[in-house]
């Protein structure tokens, strides 16, 4: 029943109603109630306008979304259209936006991703693993981009320090940097999507790291051997580098990466350096 | 030529700066008179949307343009997002702040859609309290947009452009005119512009937005999407006319080159030059 002129409904109660009839999981504003809170139109019925913020709603956050993760919306689409969008209507529901701002709205996908249920899609089951670590890789790259910038460590400060600090010396990483452990190989499959244009098909299994970084402005990826991670890993953590080389021959089991470890750290330091991996050396 | 109530300058015919546009407008630094940002891009971030920024704000005047404000909105203002407008406000010396007459959600759910107020006495009394405080934070003009809307509440007491006449007076705020959006409301309510432009305090207009839409025949939808059609220029010139404001084009999706966006932005001239302020 429409209130009668002159006592309107009090705000607060209307505001409650529109946004529990816009993002309900089950908004079931059927008709009549929508007749109650909005007049029709000209053209259209109360409900069919108001529909138009319904279906806006999931839309603009699907958009962001497909924004946040396009190599995970193609993957999902290649052989099950509507599968990608399916994901996002699940996830909009379950982790609604409380922020004034999206930047930060899609960061729950990869767990998300092992947990979600698709009715009309039994067959992400099967791939939640795998979407779980290709969105795990997406987000570390907006991450990564709204990292802070800080300029990198200097490659003459490096050739600069006494060489009996090298061991005692602690390298401070860069806020625009991840390293991630992957079960798939997700990264071979962003640049088959990114830069060769082909969608590929969901991969086998086969463990592997990758480090997400920043450097000019540029937004890069780098895949990590087991042996560079076991350095990488503990400096990127605090620990001076001989603190990091005891933890690779504690814990390392494989001869072959330590022979690896053993042959190449400069090589793979200076590079790291390069990459900007670091912003300072503290030294002993 | 400026003749609002704040002396706040007409900046020319400016454009939304959009990621796409970028790389361009850093190499070849084009000769636009001013931008636009959308507020919300550059917070929530410490990284590469603040150093292109950084750069567009050495070169060119700027205004931010928010859509998270919901100054209409029955939740508590939120303090952290005012504070982190303000620093925003302050790293781009942007000459006005805007924002639109709408609300975006309630009870902690946020739709990020600009969604249409009640008009009535109540909600006009929320919005000119949340205007005032708005504005002690900032330091700056806030401008308030009249949005595109698809639904009226059957409870409204007032006519929209009534209700933004009198918040305006009430909370002694700017006001951003979009005359596509007249349009697009007028299509979709049924009512006629000159009812909208009849009400508007043009003095407390200090900026223009125009923008192409998408029509569905039953409806309109603001979409920033296309080239601005004549009926809309038309009321742009109208509008330059009685404020004689910066003018600026929105064009947020299915963005072309930025020869080509900024081609439609210069059409203005076609309808502003026969509409000159005296
Ligand atoms: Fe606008």
């Amino acid at each position: 029943m429409k209130p009668p002129l002159g006592a309107p409904p009090p705000l607060r109660d209307v505001q409650v109603w529109t946004i529990g009839a816009i993002t309900g999981v089950e908004a079931d504003a059927d008709s009549r109630a929508v007749e109650r809170f909005v007049t029709a139109g000209p053209r259209l019925s109360a409900a069919e306008r108001f529909d138009i913020y319904r279906s806006g709603y999931h839309a603009r956050l699907l958009e962001c979304l497909l924004d946040d993760y396009p190599v995970l919306a193609a993957v999902l689409d290649r052989d099950d259209d509507g599968q990608f969008a399916a994901l996002c209507r699940a996830y909009v529901d379950r982790h609604p936006s409380a922020s004034p701002n999206l930047n930060a709205f899609g960061r729950h996908m990869a767990s998300f991703c092992r947990e979600a249920k698709l009715a009309a899609f039994p067959g992400f089951a099967a791939r939640s693993s795998f979407a779980s670590d290709l969105a795990a890789l997406e987000w570390a790259l907006v991450e990564v981009l709204h990292a802070e910038t800080a300029p990198p460590l200097d490659i003459a400060a490096l050739q600069a320090m006494p060489p009996e600090s090298w061991t005692s010396a602690r390298f401070i990483r860069s806020d625009a940097l991840r390293l991630l452990r992957f079960e798939y190989p997700v990264n071979a499959v962003f640049i088959a999507n990114r830069i060769d244009e082909v969608v590929p098909d969901v991969p086998p299994p086969s463990p592997n790291a990758v480090a997400v970084y920043r450097r000019d402005m540029q937004l890069w990826r780098m895949d990590l051997t087991p042996a560079m991670l076991g350095v990488l890993e503990p400096l990127v953590d605090g620990k001076s580098l001989g603190e990091a080389l005891e933890t690779v021959e504690a814990e390392c089991t494989d001869p072959e990466v330590l022979a690896q470890t053993g042959a190449n750290l400069m090589v793979w330091f200076r590079e790291w350096v390069q990459a900007g991996f670091f912003t300072r050396v503290v030294l002993g | 030529m400026n003749r609002n109530r704040f002396s706040l300058p007409n900046l020319g015919i400016g454009l939304g700066l959009r990621t796409v546009h970028y790389a361009h407008i850093l190499e070849h630094a084009p000769a636009v008179d001013w931008f636009e940002i959308l507020s919300e891009n550059y917070m929530q971030t410490k990284g590469r949307p603040l150093h292109f920024l950084d750069r567009v704000a050495e070169r060119y005047p700027i205004a931010m343009h928010g859509v998270s404000l919901s100054i209409g909105g029955t939740d508590p203002l939120d303090r952290a997002y005012l504070a982190e407008l303000k620093a925003l406000r302050d790293r781009t010396k942007a000459l006005w702040v805007s924002d639109h007459l709408c609300w975006t959600g309630v009870a902690g759910k946020n739709t990020h859609d600009l969604l249409p107020l009640p008009y009535t006495e109540e909600s006009l009394r929320n919005v000119v309290s949340r205007v005032k405080q708005v504005q002690d934070v900032l330091g700056a003009p806030l401008a308030l947009e009249n949005p595109s809307t698809y639904v009226e509440y059957a409870g409204n007491t007032m006519k929209e452009w009534d209700f933004l006449a009198a918040l305006a007076s009430e909370a002694d705020c700017a006001l951003l005119l979009d005359v596509n959006n007249v349009y697009v409301s007028a299509y979709n309510h049924g009512f006629e512009p000159a009812e909208y432009f009849a009400a508007i305090p043009f003095d407390r207009v200090v900026q223009l937005h125009v923008s192409g839409h998408t029509n569905h025949g039953t409806h309109i939808v603001d979409t920033h999407i296309g080239p601005v059609i004549d009926p809309v220029w038309e009321l742009l010139g109208e509008a330059y006319r009685k404020t004689g404001s910066s003018i600026l084009l929105e064009w947020d999706a299915e963005i072309p080159s930025f020869e080509e966006t900024h081609a439609d932005a210069l059409r203005a001239k076609e309808f502003i030059t026969t509409a000159e302020p005296k």
